[in-house]
């Protein structure tokens, strides 16, 4: 047997063994269906990762406030000293 | 029926705020001169933030100097500050101060310091409610500098020149016959 013949017999149509078409559609329904928990718990760990981000972040931005607003207090508080006592210092100069 | 009652709570709500208002002074007409500034500083700091101001220095600094300003912020409402310095003279205008000295001559308002020369003012104005100091005001104006101050609350002079490590300058009180007392 040559080439041609051995491709032509390997490559002929052939039809499928009775019941083929059943026995695949029953496999396929026979497949176990896939387990639930995982979408579940990938979302329940998803869910706790953006809770724990969201309360660092704003931890953080309060923290951040509030060092700020403790600057802003002291040098507020800063030029407040000093133009009382350079308000004085006007007074005492315009008494003399 | 409901809608009245809703009315009638926006009503009471916006009541409940008006004192507040009315107690602020708003610093308004200098909106421009930060530009014009070599320096210049914007502090407007509520009761929320000076709570939140108290707490962390005197939580973070676990120091005496935390403690003494947590005290000093205990008493105030807010505080605006608004400053200015200049590198040459005339960048503002006494006029310029108007809308907020206008506000100062309403009632409540009492100016307890004035010193005035060609183009230098200094004034400080209190408020009182009831006997108590509620409020004070300061304005300075000099030919390169410009600053207006707002507190509301009281502050215990005494208790702000405790905070030198913080770079608060002491505040030179007038004596008051209690001789031997520190400045």
């Amino acid at each position: 047997m040559n080439l041609d013949d051995e491709l032509r017999a390997a490559l002929r149509r052939e039809d499928p063994s009775p019941g083929f078409a059943q026995r695949v559609v029953a496999r396929a329904k026979s497949k176990p269906a896939p387990r639930s928990w995982f979408p579940k718990m990938m979302w329940a760990t998803a869910l706790a990762a953006m809770l724990v981000i969201g309360f660092g972040a704003m931890s953080e931005y309060r923290e951040n406030q509030a060092e700020r607003a403790g600057r802003e207090a002291v040098l507020a508080l800063r030029i407040t000293a000093e133009k009382l006592n350079s308000a004085r210092d006007k007074v005492i100069r315009r008494e003399n | 029926m409901r809608r009245l009652f809703l009315l009638v709570l926006i009503a009471a709500g916006i009541a409940a705020q008006l004192p507040g208002q009315l107690l602020q002074l708003r610093i308004t007409g200098l909106d421009g001169l930060a530009a014009k500034a070599k320096e210049s500083v914007d502090i407007t700091l509520d009761s929320n933030l000076l709570q939140m101001a108290g707490g962390f220095l005197a939580g973070n600094g676990k120091d005496k100097d935390g403690k003494d300003l947590k005290a000093v912020l205990a008493g105030l409402k807010a505080i605006t500050v608004r400053s200015f310095e200049f590198n040459e003279a005339g960048q503002y205008r006494i006029e310029d101060l108007e809308p907020i000295r206008a506000q100062l001559r309403t009632p409540g308002w009492s100016k307890i310091v004035s010193s005035q020369k060609k183009d230098e003012i200094s004034e400080i104005y209190t408020r009182i409610e009831q006997g108590k100091v509620v409020g004070f005001a300061i304005i300075s104006a000099e030919p390169k500098e410009l600053a207006v101050i707002a507190i509301e609350g009281s502050i215990d002079l005494n208790d702000l020149s405790k905070l030198g490590g913080l770079g608060v300058p002491a505040i030179a009180i007038p004596d008051q016959g209690k001789k031997g007392k520190k400045e």
